[in-house]
């Protein structure tokens, strides 16, 4: 069948099974930056924004969000006009293998727009659903608190 | 991805919810968490509660009304704000990971009682109430929700009444290896405090054989007394959990460690006093 979805603020009309997991959904139809690691909620390659909350898309069923905003991390920023945050995981070398950037990104955007000057502490419970598995946590934890001070410029 | 193609339903109201699942095969949709995770070939259709009014939480008198669609996450920001819900809000703050949090719901979680559920002990030991549609009795301490058997009825659950925590005095511990991972078993504790004698105590325990367990011999030792050393170890021999052993640890192991987790919550409690 085919429904309309509200994705990165356009709306789109994808081909879905009445089974199928958002996640399944979003890259069957082009959103290959949604990533599939776990499928089972534990991993946190699969981020999207849901409502501008972050949810692992393999656990939401697509046809749950068919009037929700579903957000990917090309919503957050692009190749060519990238957040602050996508920018600054690149110049820290943060993203690595890439496969868990587009959910660290999401996680970290999600945090910081909550609570724009975390803690050490705060940044670890922040991305506490994301797994890296080249496992350079230092990296990605310095990106996040570089992004905070840009963001609240003081640098 | 579900096993089977379904059937979705979206009901604008409770009462045509209530009708749609009383079909073979049809469940409730809330967050969605435990169907994928169950992977039932059984469910032929899902009821979608999304459209329903069941996201809020409205403080009346000295309860919260927590709507069933509520997801955890939202519980654990609302105690941030508050000075109430405090010990939920602390509760559910360890459960699974922020993202999950974000889509497991209390309604959801209630009704599904998972072993490792982080939700019953809090609402067990903070005496909440469930309000269902769909049973003859509306309201019950969620006690009585499991233990009557109400649990595996068909109903919807409109809300949770939860108790403000503001003078109470609690804790709760939770038995994992690593913060990443479902917990053995969860306790509660709770109490008031008048003069520094201890009134109402709570002790309570999930994944245990009967799901959850309260210690009332343990409560009645403490009521009526001061907290101290002393009183610690005489209620310590009434706590006695019944677990079921499993491939990692025999049932007695998992009954020393939920021993000492309480002894430690209640000297820790003992001394923030």
């Amino acid at each position: 069948m085919r429904l309309n979805f509200n994705i990165n603020s356009e709306t789109k009309e994808l081909e879905l099974k009445t089974n199928e997991t958002l996640l399944d959904v979003l890259r069957n139809n082009g959103y290959t930056e949604v990533k599939c690691g776990c499928n089972e909620g534990e991993c946190g390659a699969c981020l999207v924004l849901l409502d501008d909350k972050p949810v692992n898309s393999c656990q939401v069923l697509a046809m749950s969000v068919r009037k929700k905003e579903v957000k990917t991390v090309k919503g957050i920023g692009t190749l060519f006009s990238p957040h602050i945050i996508q920018r600054t995981f690149a110049q820290a070398g943060a993203d690595q293998c890439g496969f868990c950037s587009p959910g660290m990104v999401i996680a970290s955007y999600n945090l910081l727009r909550e609570n724009p000057n975390p803690t050490y502490e705060e940044i670890v419970e922040g991305l506490d659903g994301n797994l890296c598995r080249c496992t350079g946590y230092v990296k990605i934890i310095e990106a996040v608190e570089e992004s905070a001070e840009l963001i609240n410029g003081k640098k | 991805m579900l096993p089977n193609e379904i059937q979705w339903y979206f009901p604008s109201n409770i009462k045509e919810a209530l009708k749609l699942i009383k079909q073979p095969g049809v469940i409730l949709h809330a967050g969605g968490t435990r169907i994928l995770k169950t992977q039932t070939k059984s469910v032929k259709g899902l009821v979608d509660i999304g459209g329903l009014d069941l996201n809020y939480i409205h403080e009346k008198g000295k309860s919260f009304h927590i709507g069933s669609a509520v997801s955890f996450g939202e519980i654990v920001k609302f105690s941030r704000e508050t000075d109430n819900l405090k010990m939920l809000g602390t509760a559910l703050s360890s459960a699974a990971s922020t993202p999950l949090r974000n889509r497991i719901t209390i309604g959801g979680s209630l009704k599904d009682f998972p072993l490792w559920s982080n939700l019953y002990a809090p609402l067990i030991a903070l005496d909440a109430k469930v309000n269902i549609i769909g049973s003859k009795k509306n309201i019950i301490p969620i006690e009585d929700y499991v233990a009557s058997g109400t649990i595996k009825t068909k109903h919807i659950i409109k809300e949770i009444i939860v108790p403000s925590d503001k003078d109470l005095i609690w804790g709760v511990k939770r038995f994992t290896l690593i913060r990443f991972e479902y917990p053995l078993f969860n306790i509660a504790v709770s109490f008031k405090m008048k003069n520094e004698i201890i009134e109402d105590a709570r002790l309570v325990i999930t994944g245990v054989r009967g799901r959850f367990k309260r210690f009332k011999r343990a409560e009645n030792i403490l009521n009526g007394q001061k907290l101290n050393k002393g009183l610690i170890g005489k209620c310590e021999k009434f706590i006695t959990p019944k677990f079921i052993a499993d491939y990692k640890y025999s049932a007695g192991y998992k009954e020393n460690v939920a021993k000492i987790y309480f002894k430690d919550l209640l000297s820790e409690i003992a001394g923030r006093k």
